[in-house]
């Protein structure tokens, strides 16, 4: 068996390329997302460092491991996707060898067996490629990471050679995954499929595509329907599900929706090639499904994410506009030596000094200890400043209160808080701010309660509103000595703009090389349908259409196929628009949606241009001979 | 009727066999109610025109599709509802095919081709078994050579080798020289027919009446039932009868 896996490798690799080329990128992403992966989670700050530096250490690292654990999550799940959509094509195009093996004598077990010992030599060569890729892809990674600033300072991430071993399980495993499906289904075709040139009508649409698809598509709906009950935090987690969910239902679905969109599409092209492209899209279900699988998955993916991300970040900035009451912002690396409240001119003023910490909560199994931010605030001037907070009258010495990002925090909670070495001991949360979609610090204490050696090094951000009258330049230079002085407007578009380079790098981070994969996958699909109807582009010339007339057809097809996925990516993409509105109305009482239209045009334009180029290539290859000759040859 | 062709035991019997393709309107009766033995050691051909039903039989009695309704003997086994697993077991041992279209395995050469039923079984076949097939077909110098490598009819000669080294009771040929030019039709059915002398039995399925008139009957179908059963003609008798059925 092995020997014939063997042999079928060495003669079809062109057709195995494909499978091999997704086992070796998913490979090398999986692997090098594992080794910075472990590098985040090992790492300790540098000896000698101060409480605040230890502890911010720790907060980027939390940032690393949160971004690198969902790029490893994310390379995984499209490495599995891509690999058995791959597979599973690679495997439907070569049904007549199949039947022909059990014409010939063949059982069942050994075409799942020679399917399976293909796929081990599949998953092993594109190990050994994807090994030494994922080492250059990590310190690529590390680089956009470092440039990016989402990792810690002096991150350094050494690869330990078992990993390699791992990869090794990872390729096989994969590629065997990938193939297992697949394998079960081809085993089943019936020997007289090898005499019937054709191919008898296939069924696409399997009870486990189904099942996975319905179950996937309730996911979705369910946590549309979830996201405004989850609060700030929850909703913001739940939202860009979603689309994920969404996304793998209508993939899961494809066989079913794809080619009556796509030939939909193509009604306007009355003429005969538009209604040959339209009577082939509407034939070639399977062919169809595998191309727009790994397009909807991206697109509803990558929009899904980015609207996401971009709509709360509006939303924040919203909130944060209408929470915030103030003229002037003081922002400060020092300790402020000043009461900018007795300033001449100053009406109020909240000074609020920013301590990175580790907050552990609960006892016992339940105990979770993670990293945040501390404000150290003035209850009063703190509420004037964010009127929108609530009441903090109740926080005093000795006691917090859950800030406006606290996570499962309320009053009559008791909360221990460490930052560096030294701990804070016990202490009771008596209040709470409302939760903001912005999120922002995890706990508000009062003056006194942390070291004044750790405050030495904190920085502090003062919100100062005027009185009535009061001569606005006269006060910003009578700050200026203690800090950097700008106005809220400034200092709102600031922050937002901060928050929104953070979270498009996050999205850069986690979704461009996964994209960049599926992507790969697409194209990959593309090529091997149309390589494999080299015999049905002769006949259709030999009934009289010209290579050129075959090359747009097969155009129209690929762009009409393209344009339905892209569709329905866009439907998926759309569960989390639902979910993003409702939430940001249950939290803010505004509902908000911001479309990344930079994104979505630039993901469809690449994409559409990409199956065009690879339809219109392959085509042309798959053409080149003249007709007569692929119809007269038969192997 | 029962068209018993000779008094030998059957190699392969079918009983009252029915096979229908479709529903309704686009109902078609492929075989209607066949009765027939095929002699062992004896070449049977099955002629008819287009759509006569001879491939459905074919296959029936290869075990390859299913009847509707009747019963296949292979010899003594009754394989008329066999398992999957019963039916493989008897494409490695007791049944061969060759066809039009040859159906080699495209990667391997022809050696490699000729012992994989042997290795499908689970058997080791010695080089010089499968050099001694070859050779019986005369390709004993073409064994490194893969099926892209080998004209039409050396190809069909090696399908013939790989058909005929697992010793099968029934070798099962359709439209065996279909593909080929006059000269390698040729020598494929002298070839055929010295395995039948050498007591092999075969059922081939043929437009061809000069194909035909190498077998030693020939037997007719039309529209699903077998009409007629001819014995040693010419190829010229043949030709005529299946214009005559075609009218």
């Amino acid at each position: 068996m092995f020997r014939l896996s063997w042999n079928g490798f060495r003669e079809r690799w062109s057709l195995f390329i494909g499978a091999i080329v997704t086992v070796c990128l998913g490979v090398a992403l999986v692997q090098s997302s594992l080794v910075l992966l472990l590098a985040a989670v090992t790492g300790d700050a540098p000896r000698g460092s101060s409480a605040i530096e230890i502890m911010t250490f720790d907060e980027s690292t939390t940032v690393a491991i949160t971004v690198l654990s969902m790029t490893l999550a994310l390379s995984a799940f499209l490495a599995v996707f891509v690999i058995s959509s791959t597979f599973a094509f690679t495997v439907a195009q070569r049904q007549r060898d199949l039947a022909l093996l059990r014409l010939v004598g063949g059982s069942r077990s050994q075409v799942r067996r020679l399917l399976t010992g293909e796929a081990v030599l599949l998953g092993l060569t594109g190990t050994v490629i994807g090994i030494p890729l994922g080492v250059a892809l990590t310190s690529f990674q590390e680089r956009l990471l470092a440039r990016l600033d989402l990792s810690p300072s002096g991150f350094d991430p050494a690869t330990p050679v078992w990993v390699f071993g791992a990869s090794v399980g990872v390729g096989v495993g994969l590629a065997l995954a990938g193939v297992l499906m697949a394998a079960r289904r081809a085993a089943r075709v019936q020997p007289l499929a090898a005499l019937r040139s054709t191919g008898a009508a296939r069924r696409s649409m399997t009870a486990g595509r189904w099942f996975v698809g319905i179950v996937a598509l309730a996911g979705a709906g369910a946590l549309v329907l979830l996201s405004p009950k989850g609060g700030a935090s929850g909703g913001q987690a739940m939202a860009p599900c979603a689309s994920i969910c969404g996304a793998i239902a209508l993939a899961m679905l494809a066989p079913v929706l794809v080619s009556p969109i796509a030939a939909l599409l193509l009604l306007p092209f009355r003429g005969v090639l538009g209604r040959l492209a339209s009577a082939n899209v509407r034939d070639s279900v399977r062919r169809n499904a595998s191309t727009a699988a790994p397009l909807i998955v991206l697109v509803g993916l990558v929009v899904g994410q980015a609207s996401a991300l971009s709509s709360f970040a509006s939303s924040a900035k919203d909130e944060l506009r209408a929470g915030t009451s103030a003229d002037l912002v003081l922002e400060s690396t020092r300790p402020l030596t000043l009461d900018v409240s007795q300033v001449q001119g100053v009406r109020s003023a909240s000074t609020e000094i920013d301590v990175p910490i580790a907050l552990t909560l609960g006892s016992g199994e339940d105990r979770t200890t993670e990293s945040g931010r501390l404000l150290v605030v003035d209850p009063t001037a703190y509420a004037v400043a964010h009127p929108r907070a609530g009441s903090l009258d109740k926080l005093q010495s000795q006691t917090v209160a859950a800030g406006p990002g606290a996570l499962g925090m309320s009053p009559g909670d008791t909360v221990s808080v460490r930052i560096g070495d030294q701990r804070l001991g016990k202490l009771p949360v008596v209040a709470k701010a409302t939760q903001t979609i912005g999120g922002g610090a995890a706990l508000l204490a009062p003056a006194g309660l942390v070291p004044t050696s750790v405050l030495a090094e904190a920085h502090s951000r003062t919100f100062v509103s005027l009185e009535a009258g009061a001569d606005r330049a006269k006060v910003s230079a009578a700050l200026a000595d203690h800090g950097s002085v700008m106005s809220i407007e400034r200092w709102l578009d600031d922050s937002s703009s901060e928050d929104t380079k953070t979270s498009t790098n996050i999205l850069l981070v986690i979704l461009g090389l996964g994209a960049a994969y599926a992507l790969i996958g697409v194209v990959n699909a593309v090529a091997i349908g149309a390589a494999a109807r080299a015999h049905e582009f002769a006949c259709a010339r030999a009934t009289g259409l010209t290579r050129a007339h075959v090359v747009r057809t097969a155009l129209l097809e690929s762009v009409s196929v393209t344009a339905a996925a892209v569709m329905l990516g866009l439907v998926a993409a759309s569960t989390s628009w639902v979910a993003v509105m409702t939430t940001t109305a249950e939290v803010t009482g505004t509902g908000a949606l911001s479309l990344p239209w930079d994104i979505i045009a630039g993901l469809v334009g690449v994409v559409v241009a990409l199956t065009t180029v690879t339809s219109v290539i392959t085509s042309r290859n798959a053409t080149r001979q003249a007709p007569v000759a692929l119809l007269a040859a038969r192997e | 009727m029962t068209t018993t062709l000779t008094q030998t035991a059957a190699a392969i019997s079918m009983r009252d066999i029915h096979r229908t393709y479709g529903r309704g309107s686009a109902e078609v009766r492929a075989v209607d109610g066949v009765d027939i033995d095929f002699p062992r050691g004896s070449w049977t051909a099955v002629m008819g025109p287009s759509g006569s039903g001879k491939s459905t039989l074919l296959h029936i009695a290869a075990g390859l599709e299913h009847a509707d309704s009747g019963r296949v003997f292979l010899g003594d086994s009754d394989i008329t509802s066999s398992s999957d697993r019963q039916l493989t077991a008897l494409r490695r041992s007791r049944i061969g095919f060759v066809f039009q279209s040859f159906n080699l395995v495209g990667s391997l050469t022809a050696e490699q081709n000729v012992s994989l039923p042997l290795r499908l079984a689970g058997r080791r076949p010695s080089r010089a078994d499968v050099k001694a097939a070859l050779s019986s077909v005369g390709l004993a110098d073409r064994g490194r050579h893969r099926p892209r490598e080998l004209s039409g009819g050396q190809q069909q000669r090696v399908a013939i080798a790989r058909a005929l080294v697992t010793g099968p009771e029934v070798l099962f040929a359709d439209e065996p020289t279909g593909a080929l030019d006059t000269t390698s039709a040729h020598s494929v059915l002298d070839l055929l027919r010295a395995t039948v002398d050498a007591g092999q039995t075969i059922v081939m399925v043929t437009h061809d009446p000069a194909a035909a008139a190498r077998a030693d009957s020939t037997v007719f179908l039309r529209d699903g039932r077998v009409v007629d059963h001819l014995a040693g003609a010419s190829a010229g008798a043949l030709a005529a009868r299946l214009v005559q059925l075609e009218a």
